[in-house]
């Protein structure tokens, strides 16, 4: 079993990779692997409660745990009771943790 | 250590720099003892059905001379030992599943992707 | 992966580009705060991140003269993470890709700054504990 963590810059209301990306922390998990996905920068917008995206909440339901980072919601005066309840509010160093703990780190 | 280096991306400066960056940073990288492997996903499957050299841009009174060469840039990868991998359906996506793909390329489902993910020590996206 | 405290970072942005731009320094400082030693690769537009001839403006539109207006600079930054890791006792090393500064006309770079090429990247990699990439768009 191995350890993922995707920074996920990416959105779905801009890129339509975002679903494939999605979709592939969802495989890894269901194969046996902790995956999780930091959202940073517009990629936090669909983790807002009323955001409308099918792939994201997808995501939420498939077992991968997610974060965003603070700042990129501090920018955006996304407050953490704002956040759809899967999503906890986290930081940029939570994905140096991981590379520290030897988790496979993958940008998006 | 094993490395796959994700292109998800494609023809981003292949006319500037007269190739693909990342494709020239892993022959480089190879040729310094790399163990690299290249997955070619979304817009980077057009790498693996491509069979001629880029056209040659002209502005003005300047035409460019040595346009990019990426079959060979490809090619000289494969026949390194590279292992070079196309994304099944994102080549489905764009058409580009009828063609012909260059020798060496090896076709795999985004079902696969887990496993090749694993089969490495760290994933470069690009 | 043979030292536990270096993290080595590939990087393709310029400044004033792109939000990666910040995402990619504020993961450097944390790597930092979190006692890792930091490697970095500037690749294609990156390299001009640390380029010496950066200089602060006064702006108009927001009615500040450059003292007032104190714009970042991206070559503060890193010297700012040279200094963090200075007294941390931690490494901080950067290296942009030659053939990417040569091509931009940017070698006048900070102190600190050396110039390599891609086996440079997979000599940090190698030696380091862990290694992030983060493309351009």
């Amino acid at each position: 079993m191995s350890d993922y963590l995707f920074i996920q810059s990416q959105d779905p209301f801009t890129e339509v990779r975002c679903a494939a990306q999605y979709q592939l922390a969802r495989q890894l998990r269901d194969a046996g692997h902790r995956v999780h996905v930091l959202l940073v920068q517009n990629g936090v917008a669909p983790a807002r409660l009323g955001a409308r995206s099918e792939v994201f909440d997808a995501l939420l339901g498939g077992g991968v745990t997610v974060s965003a980072d603070g700042f990129s919601l501090k920018q955006r005066e996304i407050e953490a009771s704002d956040l759809k309840a899967e999503v906890t509010v986290g930081d940029v160093g939570d994905a140096v943790d991981a590379l520290l703990a030897g988790s496979k780190v993958i940008w998006n | 250590m094993k490395v796959l280096q994700v292109i998800d991306q494609a023809f981003r400066t292949t006319v500037e720099e007269q190739d693909d960056t990342i494709l020239w940073l892993t022959q480089s990288m190879r040729g310094a003892g790399g163990d690299l492997q290249v997955l070619l996903s979304g817009h980077g499957v057009h790498y693996a059905v491509l069979n001629q050299r880029q056209p040659p841009l002209v502005l003005g009174t300047w035409k460019q001379s040595q346009p990019a060469e990426l079959v060979r840039d490809l090619t000289n990868l494969t026949e390194s030992g590279v292992p070079v991998y196309a994304v099944r359906e994102d080549l489905e996506e764009r058409g580009l599943a009828g063609l012909p793909l260059q020798a060496g390329v090896e076709l795999v489902s985004r079902a696969g992707l887990a496993d090749l993910y694993e089969r490495v020590d760290q994933i470069w996206q690009w | 992966m043979s030292d536990l405290k270096t993290l080595t970072f590939a990087f393709m942005d310029p400044p004033f580009e792109s939000e990666r731009t910040v995402t990619f320094f504020r993961l450097l400082d944390a790597a930092l705060e979190r006692g890792a030693s930091v490697r970095v690769f500037a690749y294609e537009g990156a390299v001009a991140l640390a380029f010496a001839r950066q200089a602060p403006h006064g702006n108009a539109v927001h009615g500040r003269d450059a003292a007032e207006e104190d714009h970042p600079l991206t070559r503060e930054w890193i010297r700012a993470l040279q200094e963090k890791a200075a007294a941390k006792d931690l490494s901080f090393e950067w290296i942009n890709c030659g053939l990417c500064v040569d091509e931009r006309g940017v070698n006048d770079v900070i102190d600190g700054c050396g110039r390599g090429g891609p086996p440079d990247l997979w000599r940090y990699a190698s030696d380091a504990f862990n290694t992030l990439t983060i493309g351009t768009r």
